[in-house]
C-alpha cells in the first residue's frame, strides 16, 4: 500500500520493493524524526530543486544517507551497540572496529544529520534550536556542528550511544561538546588526545614524538573500545576496514580526477560531495560496500555528459576551488555555481585524496603519519600550504576560502590563508565567513554579493589575461 | 527619438534608498534618489520614473537598464542584474578615473573596494550583518542626541576632545552614549567620538585589503564630513568625495548597462 513518503524515497533511489520491505522500519524512524505528510511536499520540491536527479547515482546516494539516518535512529531499538565518532576525524579507528563485529553500528550522527535532515528534508533548524537551548547557546561562537549532535540527542532523535570515540588533534570543541553529552548522559567515551600546535613553516616536517605519542593514542583507542564493546578487533578486521575504506576512497578518487581533467564541469559540486562525504558520514557495510559501486556508476553517468559536452555551469566559466561545501544547506553551492562560477572540486577533498593513495589504518603510527603529511591535521602552514597546491594542481582562476567564524582552526587562517594562496601563486582569494552546518545566518541570499563580485572579478580577469 | 541614442539607465536598491540615473554616451541627463520603502519592485519603478520624468523621458525612450544593490533581482523591468560593488566600482571610475580604492558606506552595510590601474576590481571586502560602520549606526546615534544627520558632521568638527566609544556594537556604543551623556559630555565630543568609532570599524575591515590612493568615499554616509576626517586622520590618505556620493552605485549600472548595449550593438 503506497503511503506519504513512497514519492520522497523513490526520488532518493529507493526501489518499490525495498520501500515495501522497509515500510515498519522507515515509519517508526520518521515519527521519531518527526517527518510527517506535511513535510513532503517541501522536501520533494527541496531536492529536486537542488539535487541532480536526472543522475541515478545521485538518487541512489541521497538513498543511502536516507538509510544511514534511518539505521542511526533505529540502532539500539535493533539491538546494535552503537559508536559515534567525530568530525573532522582520522579515518581508520571506527572502520577497523565496524569490520569487528557485525553488531557494531559506527557513525558520524551529526554528519549524517546534516546530509539528511538538511540536504534532504530542509528541516535542520529545530535540531540545532534544541543544541542552543541544551548546553551550547546562541551567541557563544559554538560549532553549529555540535549543536545539531547536542541537539539531536536532546530530541531524542538519535540514541544515546554505547561508545564515543573522540579526540581534539583537530579541534577541541568536538571534544568539548562529547564531555557535554557525557556529563549528562553517562556514556563511555574514549579520548584520542593530540595537538596540531606546528611551528610556521615545519611543515611538511615534524617531530617524530607527535607520530608516536598520536599513533600510541590510536592504539588506545581500539583497545579501550575493544574493552568497552566487548569485542575483538583482530588484526583482520583492522585490514578489511582499511581494505573497504581504501576501496571507497579509490571510487570517489577517480571521481575526482574526472573532475579534473574536464573543463566542462559535468557534475554539481553539491553532488560530488555527498558522495564525498561518505566517507566522513558512516563506515556502516553499506556505505564502504555500495558506496564505492554508486560512485562508479556516477563516473559512468558522468563519463557520458563528458562525451556529450554536457555541463553544469556556463562554458568558460572561471574555476573556483572552495575549502569545503555546504553540509546542510545545497541551495548554497548551487547559488555558487548559478554566480557564474565553476567549482570542479573543494580543497578538503583533493587533501583527501591524498590518504586515498596510501593504505589506511593499519597501525597506529603509520595512520598518525599519514595524517600529519596531509596537511591540516598538522597546523595551519600545513592546511594553507596544501590548499595553495590543491588550488595549483587543478589550475583554478580563484579560491574561495570559507570560513567558519565559530571553528577556531578555521577562522584562525581568514587572513592568513588570503594572503599567503594569493603572495605564493597569485590565484585571487575570496574570504567568506559562512557556517557549512547552520545556514540561518548565512544563507545563499546572503552570500550572494560577494559571490556574484568575486565571479565578475574572475571573470574579468580570465578575459583581460586572454584565457 | 532616435534609435542611435543610447539612452541607459541604472537602477540601484539599496537598503534603505533607491537611486537611478539616467545616461546618454557618458552624460548624465538625470538622476533620482527614493526611499526604498517596503516594496523593492514599487522602489525601481518610482525612482526610475523619477528621473526618467527629470529628464523628460518615456520608460520606452531606455534601451538598456541595469539594476544593482540589495534588490537588485526584485527589478523586474532590468535586463541584467550586477551586484553594488561591481557597479560602485564602475560608477567612481567614470568619474575618477584615479580611484584605486572606494569605500562605501550605506545605510546597512560598508565595503571596501580595491580597484587596479585599469580600474577593475580586484578585491573587495564587505560589511553586511552588523550595523557598527553602517548608515544605520549614524540613524541610531542621531536619534539619541535629538541632532539632524545632516549636522552630524558640522558639529563634530567643533569638538577637541571627541569621546572614547569602545563598543562595536550598534546598541552597545549606543548604552555608552546614553552614559556619556549623562556624565555631561557635550554634544559635539559625542559626536566626535562615534564617528571616530565608526570610521575605526570600516579601517580596520578595508587594512585587510589595504588602502592606495586616490581613496574615493561614496554613499549616503560620504555626506557626513566627520566621518570622512576621521577616515583620513586613520587611514593618512586625502579622501575624494564625488559631487554626488549616493548615485555612484546607479551610475556604474548605468555605465555597465552603456557598455553591455555596446556590445550587444556591435554583435549585431
Amino acid at each position: 500500500m503506497a503511503n506519504y513518503y513512497d514519492e520522497l524515497l523513490r526520488l532518493c533511489g529507493f526501489e518499490d520493493e525495498e520501500i515495501n520491505k522497509e515500510r515498519f522500519r522507515i515509519e517508526k524512524a520518521f515519527q521519531r524524526l518527526e517527518i510527517g505528510s506535511q513535510d513532503m511536499n517541501l522536501a520533494e520540491s527541496w531536492i529536486r530543486q537542488n539535487h541532480d536527479l536526472e543522475l541515478r547515482a545521485v538518487r541512489k546516494l541521497l538513498g543511502i544517507w536516507l538509510k544511514e539516518l534511518i539505521d542511526l535512529v533505529l540502532a539500539k531499538d535493533e539491538g546494535k551497540k552503537l559508536v559515534y565518532y567525530g568530525f573532522p576525524t582520522i579515518a581508520g579507528p571506527a572502520a577497523a572496529i565496524a569490520s569487528a563485529s557485525k553488531d557494531v553500528y559506527c557513525v558520524c550522527p551529526d554528519v549524517v544529520l546534516c546530509y539528511t535532515m538538511g540536504q534532504i528534508f530542509n528541516k535542520l533548524t529545530p535540531i540545532l534550536e534544541a543544541g542552543e537551548e541544551n548546553g551550547l547557546p546562541p551567541g557563544h561562537g559554538l560549532c553549529s556542528l555540535q549543536q545539531i549532535r547536542v541537539g539531536g540527542m536532546a530530541k531524542g532523535i538519535i540514541p544515546v550511544p554505547d561508545l564515543v570515540l573522540t579526540s581534539s588533534y583537530y579541534c577541541d570543541m568536538g571534544s568539548k561538546a562529547d564531555e557535554l553529552l557525557h556529563q549528562k548522559y553517562g556514556h563511555p567515551a574514549v579520548y584520542a588526545d593530540g595537538s596540531m600546535d606546528s611551528k610556521w613553516g615545519e611543515f611538511p616536517n615534524y617531530l617524530l614524538q607527535r607520530a608516536n605519542f598520536l599513533g600510541e593514542e590510536l592504539e588506545k583507542t581500539l583497545s579501550k573500545a575493544s574493552e568497552i564493546l566487548g569485542i575483538e578487533i583482530t588484526t583482520e578486521a583492522r585490514h578489511e576496514g582499511a581494505s573497504r575504506s581504501k576501496k571507497l576512497f579509490g571510487a570517489l578518487r577517480d571521481l575526482v580526477e574526472l573532475m579534473k581533467g574536464t573543463d566542462t564541469q559535468p557534475l554539481s559540486i553539491v553532488e560530488l560531495e555527498i558522495a564525498r562525504r561518505l566517507t566522513s558520514g558512516s563506515v556502516s557495510k553499506r556505505v564502504m560496500g555500495d558506496g564505492p559501486n554508486i560512485i562508479a556508476l556516477l563516473n559512468r553517468e558522468i563519463k557520458e555528459r563528458i562525451k556529450k559536452g554536457v555541463g553544469v555551469v556556463e562554458n568558460g566559466a572561471p574555476k573556483a576551488m572552495i575549502l569545503m561545501a555546504h553540509f546542510s544547506d545545497p541551495s548554497i553551492m548551487r547559488m555558487m555555481e548559478n554566480s557564474g562560477l565553476s567549482i570542479p572540486v573543494t580543497v578538503h577533498t583533493t587533501l583527501a585524496s591524498r590518504i586515498m593513495k596510501t593504505t589506511p589504518f593499519i597501525a597506529g603510527e603509520k595512520l598518525a603519519e599519514e595524517q600529519l603529511e596531509r596537511g591540516p591535521f598538522h597546523g595551519s602552514y600545513g592546511e594553507i600550504k596544501r590548499a595553495a597546491e590543491a588550488a595549483q594542481e587543478f589550475n583554478v582562476d580563484g579560491v574561495i576560502f570559507n570560513y567558519l567564524f565559530n571553528c577556531r582552526p578555521i577562522a584562525m587562517l581568514s587572513h592568513l590563508l588570503k594572503q599567503f594562496v594569493e603572495k605564493q601563486t597569485g590565484i585571487p582569494v575570496l574570504s567568506l565567513e559562512m557556517d557549512v552546518y547552520d545556514s540561518r545566518a548565512y544563507s545563499a541570499a546572503a552570500l550572494r554579493t560577494r559571490v556574484e563580485t568575486f565571479a565578475d572579478m574572475l571573470r574579468a580577469r580570465k578575459a583581460s589575461s586572454g584565457a | 527619438m532616435d534609435q542611435k541614442s543610447l539612452i541607459v539607465a541604472g537602477v540601484d536598491i539599496g537598503a534603505a534608498t533607491a537611486k537611478a540615473v539616467i545616461l546618454e554616451r557618458n552624460n548624465i541627463l538625470s538622476f533620482s534618489v527614493l526611499p526604498t520603502g517596503y516594496s523593492v519592485s514599487q522602489a525601481g519603478e518610482s525612482v526610475i520614473r523619477k528621473a526618467l520624468e527629470k529628464a523628460t523621458l518615456s520608460f520606452d525612450d531606455v534601451q538598456y537598464i541595469i539594476s544593482t544593490g540589495y534588490g537588485r533581482r526584485g527589478v523586474s523591468f532590468s535586463n541584467r542584474a550586477v551586484t553594488e560593488i561591481i557597479c560602485h566600482a564602475a560608477g567612481v571610475s567614470s568619474i575618477m578615473p584615479q580611484a584605486r580604492t572606494v569605500i562605501d558606506i550605506g545605510g546597512q552595510d560598508s565595503k571596501v573596494i580595491r580597484l587596479d590601474d585599469s580600474s577593475n576590481v580586484i578585491n573587495f571586502v564587505m560589511n553586511d550583518k552588523c550595523a557598527a560602520g553602517t548608515g544605520r549606526f549614524l540613524e541610531v546615534m542621531a536619534g539619541v542626541l535629538d541632532v539632524k544627520i545632516n549636522d552630524m558632521g558640522p558639529i563634530s568638527l567643533i569638538s577637541k576632545d571627541p569621546c572614547e566609544i569602545s563598543s562595536t556594537c550598534t546598541i552597545f556604543a549606543e548604552s555608552e552614549v546614553v552614559s556619556l551623556r549623562a556624565e555631561g559630555r557635550g554634544r559635539e565630543d559625542l559626536l566626535g567620538g562615534i564617528h571616530k568609532a565608526m570610521s575605526h570599524r570600516v579601517v580596520i575591515m578595508g587594512k585587510s585589503i589595504g588602502f592606495r590612493k586616490d581613496v574615493v568615499f561614496t554613499g549616503g554616509v560620504a555626506k557626513n564630513v566627520g566621518i570622512k576626517e576621521a577616515m583620513e586622520d586613520e587611514i593618512g590618505l586625502q579622501i575624494l568625495i564625488p559631487e554626488e556620493p549616493q548615485i555612484m552605485g546607479a551610475l556604474g549600472a548605468a555605465m555597465v548597462a552603456q557598455a553591455d548595449l555596446e556590445k550587444l550593438e556591435k554583435r549585431s
